[in-house]
């Protein structure tokens, strides 16, 4: 330290090499902030019609039937929208569909999923990850357990009334959720699961065929 | 602590609001780990309380009184060291104090929302009112606002005062700082149907404080108590500070990339998430080697015992150190690659990571105010260890380290059979949940907490009674 | 095999770098870094003059 000579232990030179690049990695945050926003942008009605692959897309994709499937050029599952398919026995306008997608995200807020659930992997770890929670194939048995003749339909039963419909001794509890609620719930995780996760979570199409081919993940 | 703000003995009017706000944090602290202990419980019995007090309330008032408390802890050292090191009585202290109870009062009220309200109906009033649903930042939008003014009164205090007075290396690095921690709290204030969009901006508060703006604070306030408690050179520590603060915001800004890889943003984040942030806890280790390696040789040189004026802060100063750099740094590590983080994300491996790194980084260093402040406060020239101390600090510790080995074993457990076996999704969770493995390491999870909450206990009694006890000696 | 086609969703200058191994890490770290050399330099002249 009494060596002033070296430039090493010079607060002066640490000082501003600190000032240097805690600016210059603010500005390319900034840059690459910018080039993100702009992909990651809700995409319009008009790109799903034309078949424009969005990153998010508009919330007009409820109306299409959604499936994940592994892309040999992407290297992992992606979400693939297929054809048109009703969603509450009916087709929703641009309109009426970003007005039901922003009533579910704000229920999904104000109910406090994130706490036991996770979303795109980030919340609590006390429940399971609603990222691709619309192409569970559990929902097949929550169609009956509800007496229900669509998914959609028993998922809205299903959170409107968990604590009926008990699959494991770890229980959603009833969080007062009303039927448009359930409806707009329902709506925010089908297009969450629209949404590109770069193959996140991994390797669930192919439990999803294991499930289907046993109707049980055997082991 | 009890009677520490009408001591005669602090000098400065801003330390005696800095030992109020650590009083609020050290309740907090306690609140933050009895709700810990519901939600652990209730990992093994998932009928307790249910309907009426359900894990996502006991988890949501977890982390955020842990948040809470280490803000108060923060502001509190903050408000203890800038009189020392500026030489300034703190600028605006009425304002401070009045700002302290604004603030209180609206944490209790945001508290007792929480516990009594818990949700409310799928609206914008929900978030303005009972909670934003967003993780670590559920805070109303009403006391989003509150918490914005509360800030900028102390960060004008703070400001005004280095203004004043002596500019230190640590003071201006400290000052920096703190305009960054409070300008990004800005980024989470905003609502958005996008949900990435959402995610996005919220990790540039999540991220940006826990790891960078607050390492670089914690960095601060460890190279001010070493300073204070075994007399290490000024010069060594401000050079230290000056690599942390490059190692950390050069590494840690655009380590922001590691939480980009899933939520609907572009793979290039990838390799910008992967390889930035693995440096980060290296300077913390390095600056605490080489002071202590410093002291002991000039102590040796002077044919001396080395002094430590402060046993207690100086133990949870060295906690901090190896603390950092295996919960922030080893834990991070582990899982920051993204062809492991496909698929350890979301899972315990998190909450492991979560529990060593803000104990070890945070918890730690700004208990070790506590004591600083104590001192202090009651005018003691040598802080010696008491057995309360010596319990205080071996039973969280050791409950904290057995807590995240419980969850990372539950972790592995996790990845391998939900998500590398079975892919993920409804049945998969609940099959990984039910195996024997998971349900071990939770039942020693919960041990291991209540371990750390004896541990609490020794440290509350001790901070409200070293002080009394150490003066009369 | 080294340098892959581009994949992503939509192609963007940063995704271009990120197309080969490390290739966009490597050159984000040495544009950071490289000015230090100059600030080294600098600061070492400075010190010689002393």
């Amino acid at each position: 330290m009494e060596n002033g000579q070296s430039v090493w232990t010079s607060i002066r030179f640490w000082r501003r090499s600190a000032a240097w690049v805690t600016g210059f990695a603010s500005a390319l945050l900034i840059l690459l902030t910018f080039d993100t926003m702009g992909q990651i942008k809700m995409g319009t009605d008009e790109d799903l019609q034309k078949g424009i692959t969005k990153r998010v897309p508009a919330p007009t994709v409820i109306n299409h039937h959604i499936d994940y499937k592994y892309s040999k050029k992407r290297g992992h599952e992606v979400p693939v929208i297929g054809d048109k398919e009703p969603f509450f026995g009916k087709e929703w306008s641009p309109k009426e569909a970003r007005a039901l997608l922003h009533k579910g995200k704000l229920t999904v807020q104000a109910k406090n999923c994130i706490n036991c659930h996770t979303i795109l992997g980030n919340g609590a770890y006390y429940a399971p990850d609603l990222t691709k929670s619309w192409l569970d194939p559990k929902w097949k048995q929550l169609m009956a357990m509800t007496n229900s003749k669509t998914k959609e339909e028993a998922m809205a039963k299903f959170l409107q009334h968990p604590e009926k419909y008990p699959t494991h001794a770890r229980r959603m509890p009833n969080l007062k959720i009303t039927p448009e609620e359930a409806q707009a719930v329902v709506a925010f995780l089908k297009h969450l699961s629209t949404i590109d996760t770069n193959g996140f979570p991994r390797g669930f199409s192919k439990g999803v065929k294991e499930f289907e081919a046993g109707g049980t993940y055997a082991h | 602590m009890l009677t520490s703000i009408k001591s005669h003995k602090l000098q400065y009017e801003g330390q005696k609001l800095g030992m109020m706000y650590f009083r609020v944090a050290l309740v907090l602290f306690g609140a933050q780990l009895l709700m810990g202990l519901i939600a652990a419980y209730q990992f093994i019995n998932p009928d307790f309380l249910y309907g009426i007090f359900d894990f996502n309330v006991a988890r949501m008032v977890h982390i955020n009184a842990l948040v809470v408390w280490l803000l108060y802890a923060m502001i509190g050292s903050v408000y203890m060291m800038t009189p020392e090191e500026t030489g300034q009585e703190v600028v605006g202290v009425g304002l401070g104090k009045l700002a302290f109870w604004v603030l209180t009062l609206a944490v209790a009220v945001v508290v007792v929302v929480y516990i009594f309200i818990q949700i409310g109906p799928g609206k914008e009033s929900t978030i303005w009112l009972i909670n934003e649903g967003r993780e670590y930042i559920e805070a109303p939008r009403w006391a989003d606002i509150g918490i914005v003014v509360v800030v900028l009164i102390f960060y004008f205090n703070i400001f005004a005062t280095y203004m004043k007075g002596e500019r230190t290396g640590i003071m201006t690095v400290m000052v920096a700082d703190l305009l960054a921690l409070a300008g990004l709290y800005l980024a989470g204030v905003f609502y958005t149907d996008n949900v990435s969009m959402d995610q996005y901006w919220w990790w540039w508060v999540v991220h940006l404080w826990v790891e960078a703006t607050w390492e670089v604070f914690v960095g601060t306030l460890a190279g001010f108590a070493l300073l204070k408690v075994i007399k290490a050179k000024r010069e060594i520590i401000e050079m230290w500070l000056w690599i942390e603060v490059l190692m950390l915001f050069g590494s840690g800004i655009l380590g922001l990339g590691h939480h980009y890889f899933w939520i609907g943003t572009p793979e290039y984040w990838w390799e910008i998430g992967a390889l930035f942030s693995a440096l980060e806890p290296v300077p913390l280790v390095a600056m605490f080697v080489h002071v202590i390696y410093d002291w002991g040789k000039e102590q040796g040189a002077h044919g001396g015992s080395p002094v430590i004026n402060n046993g207690p802060t100086m133990a949870w100063v060295t906690i901090n150190a190896f603390g950092n750099f295996l919960g922030a740094g080893i834990w991070g590590f582990f899982h920051t690659l993204p062809q492991v983080n496909v698929y350890t994300h979301g899972t315990q491996f998190t909450a492991a990571h979560g529990h060593l790194a803000f104990f070890g980084a945070y918890a730690s260093v700004l208990i070790g105010m506590f004591y600083y402040g104590i001192q202090k406060a009651y005018g003691i020239e040598k802080l010696k260890a008491t057995f309360n101390s010596k319990m205080a600090i071996v039973l969280i510790t050791f409950g904290v380290i057995g807590m995240t080995v419980a969850l990372t074993i539950a972790g592995y457990e996790q990845v391998l059979v939900e998500r590398a076996e079975l892919g993920a999704g409804w049945d998969p969770y609940f099959t990984a949940q039910a195996l024997p493995w998971m349900k071990q390491a939770m039942a020693w999870r919960m041990i291991m907490g209540v371990v750390t909450f004896v541990g609490f206990v020794y440290l509350f009694i001790d901070l409200l009674t070293i002080g009394k006890k150490e003066a009369n000696n | 095999m080294l340098f892959e086609p581009f994949t992503d969703v939509v192609p963007s200058f940063w995704g271009w770098l990120n197309q080969g191994p490390l290739t966009l890490t490597i050159f984000l770290h040495t544009v950071i870094i490289l000015p230090m050399f100059w600030i080294y330099f600098q600061e070492k002249k400075r010190l010689g003059k002393k």
